[in-house]
């Protein structure tokens, strides 16, 4: 591993995890820096999941859902945006910038997608360095 | 939504209660009707500064409960869904009262089919320590003497036991650092329009009591009352419709100065490394109700051993579950030992979530 950035990955089991299977299986090459870990729909996670994640020692936090209106679960997609929004707000108060936390919407067919999205989420923490909480 | 002026047709309640003694009348009226099975108020203890909630289920009762109280900011939304969930209940409301009801009925914790909310009209509330302190230091009276206490026009009026009257301007006491609670300051919802009817004295004639009437259940609430011959009303004149509302108006861009100067002068870093980890604010907030299941108590979040704990897994969990909610009564202030402006920092993350949230009108992506 080139550095030890640390990205913890939250990714919905029926498109984004998916998607990290189809950029997997295709050989895609991103930054091996994510630890992912499966759920089985982005509406289940807590903004507090996102809070343990960066006190345990994440510097990044990457949460991963299928498009808007193909949740396997109807609706729990929409949920988690509403709930990012609060997330990204309270985030900004502990001193910890935004860009550290990215939520992005990738189908199980879009392998392509997630490669682009990691390499993309690693440049921008490359930039702000380790995080060092208070 | 209408307005009208209403005035007790019992001598009792009319002497004992605020105004017109609309409010105890209404409850009252509810009680002998049987609408209810009791009724949750105010009840003074042994001064002006001091009131218990009380659940009163006979009405000869009631008439203890009359008056206001400024001195006694308790919360009614947590008492309700804690102890009356299954039971029909009135009661009386400010509007952080009316906010935390509305929140926990969203939360299906409370049954509106099973609650009557009688909204009172609110300019603040006063903590009963500074209360006695500002007493003490402004006025030239005894903190024991007073009787009763009134906020109007701007100016928080006492009364002695003899009969005469004191009134020193908010202002002036605020700007030492006393008057209304911090919260209260800052506070822009100052009429409970939630609840069925919200009553007060802005606008009102001497002797009579200004309700609006918010919805249906209001409405049948006054015209009942009125049929059991406990209420008598009148329409109000324009006159007093627009200073009340004039009076609205001036409470809550007070509120809004007092916003724009006070947000962006708390660093929630500094205030957060006094924080010894008490839980006091968690358990007292009206709205948190997860109690034993709180995730506070999860193995993966409790850390007895950091003093202070980690922030972020610590208030950033609370601000996670509770900021958009937060009803801003200021409780969590009162209760810190370490004083924490607990209040200050929710309400003012809740003010940046909502209005991002008009800005953008939180269109998915």
């Amino acid at each position: 591993m080139s550095d030890d950035l640390k990205i913890v990955g939250l990714l919905c089991n029926w498109c984004c995890y998916g998607g990290a299977d189809t950029a997997g299986t295709a050989r895609m090459q991103y930054s091996p820096n994510i630890r992912i870990i499966r759920v089985m729909c982005s509406g289940r996670i807590n903004p507090s999941m996102i809070f343990k994640a960066f006190q345990e020692g994440a510097d990044g936090v990457f949460v991963g859902g299928c498009h808007i209106g193909d949740c396997h679960y109807d609706a729990g997609n929409y949920k988690w945006s509403r709930r990012s929004k609060i997330v990204e707000d309270i985030l900004e108060e502990f001193g910890i910038e935004k860009e550290r936390f990215r939520h992005e919407w990738i189908s199980a067919s879009e392998g392509e997608k997630f490669q682009r999205t990691m390499e993309e989420f690693h440049k921008t923490l490359t930039k702000l360095g380790p995080l060092e909480l208070e | 939504m209408s307005y009208v002026l209403a005035k007790s047709q019992n001598n009792e309640i009319l002497e004992a209660g605020e105004c017109g003694g609309a409010v105890t009348s209404i409850l009252k009226y509810l009680l002998d009707e049987g609408l209810v099975d009791g009724v949750l108020a105010l009840s003074p203890q042994d001064d002006v500064y001091d009131a218990f909630p009380v659940f009163v289920t006979d009405s000869e009762d009631l008439l203890k409960t009359a008056g206001s109280y400024h001195c006694a900011p308790t919360m009614i939304g947590d008492l309700v869904q804690k102890y009356f969930i299954d039971k029909k209940v009135a009661f009386t409301v400010k509007p952080c009262d009316m906010r935390a009801v509305e929140e926990l009925i969203t939360r299906h914790k409370i049954n509106r089919d099973n609650i009557y909310m009688i909204g009172l009209n609110c300019g603040g509330t006063v903590s009963p320590v500074s209360g006695r302190k500002m007493i003490d230091l402004f006025y030239e009276a005894n903190p024991d003497d007073v009787v009763s206490e009134e906020i109007d026009k701007g100016q928080f009026i006492i009364e002695l036991a003899d009969g005469s009257e004191e009134a020193v301007k908010i202002h002036d006491l605020e700007n030492e650092g006393y008057g209304r609670r911090n919260n209260c300051q800052r506070c822009d919802v100052k009429i409970p329009r939630k609840a069925n009817i919200a009553c007060g004295n802005w606008g009102a004639e001497d002797g009579w009591t200004f309700i609006e009437i918010n919805d249906e259940k209001g409405q049948e609430l006054i015209d009942g009352a009125k049929k059991a011959g406990i209420l008598e009303t009148k329409s109000p004149s324009d006159a007093a419709v627009e200073g009340r509302s004039k009076v609205e108006n001036i409470m809550i861009k007070m509120a809004k100065k007092n916003q724009d100067a006070t947000y962006p002068t708390v660093s929630e870093m500094t205030e957060w490394s006094r924080c010894i980890s008490c839980y006091a604010c968690r358990d007292v907030c009206p709205i948190c109700w997860c109690f034993e299941n709180c995730e506070l108590n999860k193995p993966y979040f409790k850390d007895e051993a950091n003093i202070p704990p980690v922030p972020i897994a610590f208030q950033g969990v609370r601000l996670s579950h509770m900021s958009f909610s937060c009803v801003d009564c200021g409780q969590c202030d009162d209760v810190c030992p370490m004083d924490i402006p607990v209040s200050l920092i929710f309400d003012k993350l809740q003010k940046k979530y909502y209005d991002r949230k008009k800005k953008q009108s939180y269109e998915v992506i």
